[in-house]
């Protein structure tokens, strides 16, 4: 029977599981930099120090959720009638903080009885997908692959 | 906190609004050197307005 050993590298299982044990560090760190890029647009960006895309992404997300607040967007809570305001609801929260100032200027509730209504809602959850995407970029960039 | 004043904006404003910073977001995420962000955010602000608009003109007889 032919040995196992020799279809793998020299000292490959080794070198691979000292690779896991180097990645473990910038693993947590990448997870870290990607849960800041969501809590606060454009930090995951900002942590490397990657000031025009966190500049930028702080600004369309910001932009966005006072668009679409200012609009008389929907603002989803957790208490949706249906799957589509749960969906919405998770779009929103994905803004992070953000969200936190949407349910602030929008005092007077959601207005979606006229077309600006309906299209701060969507400007709103576009907002939340948009930074959910930019803290993956941010995860993906701290983990060294190429972004 | 005091309630901002309502934004009111035209169908196409929303949608340029839209348009407009998702593809300079997208611009700057996708693409590392200056000169590849401009180009990125053009066409893709070209095929936003081309495909929001077409779609607009497609759905205008079944409006009324």
């Amino acid at each position: 029977m032919e040995d196992q050993s020799q279809n793998t590298a020299p000292g490959g299982t080794q070198s691979a599981q000292l690779r896991n044990v180097d990645h473990s560090p910038r693993e947590s760190r990448a997870l870290a930099v990607g849960v800041a890029g969501w809590l606060l647009p454009g930090l995951g960006h900002a942590l490397q120090f990657m000031w025009g895309r966190a500049a930028v992404v702080f600004l369309s997300v910001g932009l966005l959720v006072g668009a679409g607040a200012s609009m008389k967007g929907n603002v989803f809570t957790r208490q949706g009638n249906d799957a589509f305001d749960t969906l919405g609801y998770i779009a929103d929260l994905g803004t992070g903080s953000f969200y936190l100032f949407a349910r602030a200027i929008e005092t007077s509730g959601a207005d979606v009885s006229h077309a600006d209504g309906d299209y701060g809602t969507r400007l709103l959850a576009t907002a939340g997908v948009l930074n959910l995407l930019a803290a993956l970029h941010a995860y993906e960039a701290a983990r060294g692959h190429k972004a | 906190m005091t309630a901002v004043p309502p934004l009111e904006l035209t169908h196409f404003q929303a949608f340029l609004l839209f348009a407009v910073v998702i593809s300079v977001a997208f611009g700057f995420l996708g693409r590392r050197r200056p000169p590849d962000r401009v180009k990125y955010i053009l066409w893709s602000l070209f095929l936003f307005l081309l495909v929001g608009i077409g779609i607009g003109w497609a759905m205008f007889p079944f409006s009324r």
